[in-house]
């Protein structure tokens, strides 16, 4: 789970910046970055403190 | 005055007059008035030609030897050095002392304010111990201590190296010709600039000069800053050996790569010149290279150790765990906000030339930024809890701070204003979120106030941006002044969204790989013992405050006879 954490973070920062290479349009360009940053975000909070939430010390 | 010195001075005005018409002719490219057909026009000395200036009253040196009280005279003519002493003095001896006069004003500055953003250091350390528990106030302040010799070693081995060794020539401050090594690809058409690869010991590649020297302790203390930021998120847990390793990453590694890609000629800073966004990635100070890639850091960190033992109940419910001393928070927050007058004013890199005198709206948009962030807080804490929260109005002040630290170079005073608000409020919310949803213990809110509102800086730049600045006519290599979408550049807002994907994609992984990589040799979090009896004596070795236990023990001690 921690791995895949990463990779949808790896993935997201992809996403954002290959929208230079994708579209000259400001707009498209606006929204792949919004994309790939909502990807990062949901693969820190969720993916990845979710595996370390899965064995936190306070539910031991 | 006499009509021979009157004649003098127009003589001289002259020589001067036409000296400024050919070199601003030339820059043009015109025709120089030597080849002129205007044969009117009289040549320009060269700079060689003596300066007649003996209406220039240097004082005798029998008035100089009987002292000078009212500063009359002292700084004349007499002290501008003259390189032969036969011809006195020429106009090529007063324009380098001219140009001299620019650096050294510069360098004085920059080294002032760096000196100013070293102090913030202490203002960290008070902050973040102010904020633990007494058990560990030792160990707290002494990571914030420490943290300044680590960073700065690896610093001065190889991570000022990877950040500026190709950011060529600062004119700010004469030129640091020596950086001129960039590790540059050619990928989808286009220049790429990865990492720099002069400057190695601060000698590698020519550079020991002092144009680097002043760029390098100026930029030492603002990736010291980003360090100091995860031993707060991190402590009262953290092994002091996994803390110098960590440390010694980010300052080698982490934060010089990022700072390279915006301000060391990298990648992102050139998504203006390569692909039409505004005017690239644009941080003025740091909200999102220093402060984000230490917020961030942070994360990675305080996931990887995870929560202090007490914080969460079963149930997931948070407990309070209140600081020991909201004095010394309090304190330690006045002396950040003081050494920010050095973090964002400072980054012009000067007050002479390239459009540094807006240092002083600079300045007024921090002062701003930060009073409304604590307003921010401040309020939204009365509204929500009933009553206003000290350690909240600290965080709000210094959230403000650091959302205005990228934009303070390109927004006017309302912008400012607006975007220290925002944070206040928004470091309150990322506070709750990050202690009760995502359940990320961060003893003093490291993670909202420099990591949340790292990026909310980052992104107000491409709102914000009045398009009034003119540092030099151009900033990373796009003409003109810096504009946000308010003020009709909706580019510049894409540019800024690539540099938060940065942070939260490239930044925060390479982070936690660094620390993984800590923890499977060094092991990051201290044993359960260690920390219920609180790391002083556990890690260091001694107490914080010896006689306050001590005194409690023997209380105990009567109290049961």
């Amino acid at each position: 789970m921690k791995l895949l954490g990463l990779l949808v973070v790896v993935v997201g920062w992809l996403i954002a910046v290959s929208s230079v290479l994708l579209t000259s349009s400001t707009t498209t360009r606006f929204i792949i970055c919004l994309i790939g940053i909502a990807c990062c975000l949901v693969g820190i909070l969720k993916v990845l403190n979710g595996a370390y939430l899965k064995h936190a010390i306070w539910k031991q | 005055m006499t009509i021979s010195s009157v004649k003098e001075r127009l003589v001289l005005l002259l020589i001067l007059c036409s000296s400024l018409w050919g070199s601003a002719a030339l820059a043009n490219g015109q025709t120089s008035p030597a080849t002129s057909t205007n044969t009117a026009v009289t040549a320009p000395p060269s700079l060689a030609s003596p300066l007649n200036v003996k209406d220039a009253n240097p004082p005798a040196p029998a008035d100089l030897a009987k002292g000078d009280p009212g500063g009359a005279l002292t700084g004349t003519v007499n002290d501008v050095p003259v390189s032969d002493a036969k011809k006195g003095l020429t106009l090529g001896d007063t324009v380098n002392q001219v140009g001299q006069n620019k650096v050294a004003i510069n360098f004085v500055w920059t080294l002032v304010t760096g000196f100013l953003v070293m102090f913030m250091q202490a203002g960290f350390a008070l902050v973040e111990t102010g904020l633990c528990r007494a058990k560990n106030a030792n160990h707290t302040m002494m990571m914030n201590f420490m943290v300044y010799g680590f960073g700065l070693f690896a610093y001065w081995v190889c991570g000022f190296a990877f950040q500026m060794g190709g950011v060529g020539a600062t004119t700010n401050l004469g030129g640091t010709a020596p950086l001129s090594g960039e590790l540059v690809r050619h990928w989808f058409g286009k220049d790429w600039g990865l990492i720099g690869t002069h400057g190695f010991f601060l000698t590698q590649g020519g550079t020991y000069d002092v144009g680097v020297m002043v760029l390098f302790l100026f930029q030492m203390v603002f990736m010291d800053t980003a360090a100091t930021i995860v031993t707060g998120a991190a402590a009262e847990r953290w092994k002091f050996a996994a803390f110098a390793m960590s440390s010694f990453f980010l300052a080698a590694f982490t934060y010089p790569l990022y700072a390279n890609w915006a301000w060391g000629g990298g990648w992102l800073s050139q998504l203006g010149a390569n692909f039409g966004l505004g005017h690239g990635y644009c941080d003025f100070a740091g909200s999102g290279v220093v402060h984000a890639v230490g917020g961030i850091t942070a994360l990675a960190v305080s996931m990887i150790i995870g929560p202090r033992i007490g914080k969460y109940n079963r149930n997931g419910s948070s407990n309070a765990m209140p600081g020991h001393d909201i004095v010394i928070v309090l304190t330690g927050c006045f002396i950040l906000a003081f050494g920010w007058f050095g973090f964002n004013p400072g980054s012009t890199l000067g007050a002479s030339g390239n459009g540094a005198l807006r240092i002083g709206s600079i300045a007024v948009n921090t002062m701003l930024a930060g009073c409304t962030g604590s307003f921010g807080a401040l309020f939204y804490m009365w509204i929500r809890y009933g009553k206003p929260d000290a350690s909240m109005a600290g965080n709000g002040l210094l959230a403000g701070l650091v959302a205005i630290t990228a934009p303070s170079g390109f927004v006017n005073s309302v912008g400012a204003a607006i975007i220290g608000l925002v944070a206040g409020v928004l470091v309150c919310l990322s506070v709750e979120y990050f202690d009760r949803v995502a359940r990320v213990d961060d003893p003093v809110g490291a993670i909202s106030v420099h990591g949340t509102n790292g990026l909310w800086g980052v992104i107000s730049v491409g709102l914000f941006a009045d398009g009034k600045s003119n540092y030099g006519g151009s900033w990373n290599g796009v003409n003109g002044s810096v504009t946000g979408l308010f003020y009709g550049d909706p580019s510049q807002l894409v540019a800024q969204l690539i540099g938060v994907a940065t942070l939260v994609g490239f930044v925060f992984s390479l982070a936690y790989v660094l620390n993984i990589f800590v923890d499977y040799f060094v092991g990051q979090r201290v044993a359960a013992e260690s920390e219920l009896e609180g790391l002083d004596v556990p890690e260091l070795g001694a107490l914080g405050y010896p006689e306050f236990v001590l005194k409690t023990y023997r209380q105990e001690a009567v109290a049961h006879g």
